[in-house]
């Protein structure tokens, strides 16, 4: 008797334990949620950066008055990675673009798209398709007046407990005929992560 | 019953029934703070909301400021922590134009913040698109625990 009860209560604890082990469960979440798996450059750095610059350029009195009757013309330059990890500085540049666009003080030429309208518009010069009264003319675009570009860079320490990670991400604006800086600004990102104890 | 006499045997049957108590998945909390639709220059406080009592008694609003800057609706707001440890927070701004038609559902980003323990801190926000007229706001605790034993 006392034997089953011992065989059966360690099978007992046996199912408990193995009962805690993971099970992986599928899940839409929010986008916008601040997010904190692990240290590297993530989704919510991303909207932090944007935002943040973003607001700083619409908020700065120079734009306020580069505005006033008329809504520049930019283009934006890439943002130069030199930090040490592989981070997609296109995706900051398009949501900073996205969010300056929508805003209604900006507009925007794209230098990443110059190859294929370059295509389209031989395509409706020169195919003979295209109904010649009706087809984009060469030398009619319009030229940026201002370059937004910038640095992201990261200064990352650690040591066994421990690791820390941050972010400095720069913009700056200018005025692509004088060459003058007409605004900039940085944001700073600290991220760390520590070994806690875990509590029962 | 015979085991009851047993000490070995009963630990391990009470270590088993702790076992299988013990283990749950535990849903974060994700309540917080926040206010409903506030129009510039109204009084703020009477449109604020407490939803999490927990997180009201550490940290309050105390105060938030808009304004017209450049066309567009600049909003600041004071967080005072009544807290003596950190606390890791999160804040989203919601606008809304004059009809009180939601600018931009879904792409508010929650932007991450941490407070010291009785820090007063400031944050802003610009509203994306000069068509805004109200805004609201909500703050809550970064979730961090999600098991429990």
């Amino acid at each position: 008797m006392n034997k089953f009860l011992v065989t059966a209560s360690v099978s007992l604890a046996l199912i408990a334990l193995s009962s805690c082990t993971n099970k992986s469960v599928v899940r839409y979440g929010d986008a916008t949620e601040v997010e904190t798996t692990n240290i590297n450059f993530g989704s919510t750095d991303l909207q932090k950066v944007a935002s943040q610059m973003t607001d700083s350029l619409l908020l700065s009195p120079v734009v306020g008055t580069l505005t006033v009757n008329t809504r520049p013309i930019l283009f934006v330059e890439s943002i130069k990675n030199k930090t040490s990890e592989h981070i997609d500085t296109e995706s900051i540049t398009d949501s900073i673009s996205t969010k300056l666009l929508r805003s209604g003080k900006f507009r925007f030429v794209d230098m990443g798209r110059v190859a294929a309208v370059r295509e389209q518009l031989e395509f409706q010069q020169n195919s003979g398709m295209v109904d010649a009264s009706k087809a984009m003319a060469f030398g009619q675009q319009v030229g940026a007046q201002y370059m937004l570009y910038g640095n992201l860079a990261s200064i990352v320490k650690s040591n066994k407990d421990k690791s820390d990670v941050y972010y400095k991400f720069t913009l700056r604006l200018m005025d692509l005929k004088s060459g003058l800086i007409e605004w900039a600004d940085e944001t700073e990102i600290r991220k760390s992560k520590e070994k806690e104890f875990v509590s029962w | 019953m015979s085991f009851i006499k047993n000490p070995p045997l009963l630990l391990l049957l009470a270590l088993s029934i702790f076992f299988i108590s013990g283990c749950v998945n535990v849903p974060p909390v994700t309540s917080g703070i926040g206010s409903e639709q506030i129009y510039p220059g109204q009084k703020y406080s009477k449109h604020l909301q407490v939803d999490n009592k927990k997180l009201a008694g550490r940290l309050h609003i105390s105060e938030i400021k808009s304004r017209k800057q450049n066309d567009l609706l600049q909003v600041n707001l004071s967080l005072t922590s009544t807290y003596k440890k950190s606390l890791q927070l999160q804040y989203q701004f919601q606008w809304f134009d004059q009809d009180g038609f939601v600018i931009e559902a879904g792409k508010s980003p929650w932007q991450p913040l941490e407070l010291h323990g009785m820090q007063t801190t400031t944050v802003e926000s610009l509203a994306p698109t000069p068509q805004v007229a109200t805004f609201s706001l909500y703050v809550r605790e970064v979730p961090e625990k999600f098991f429990k034993y």
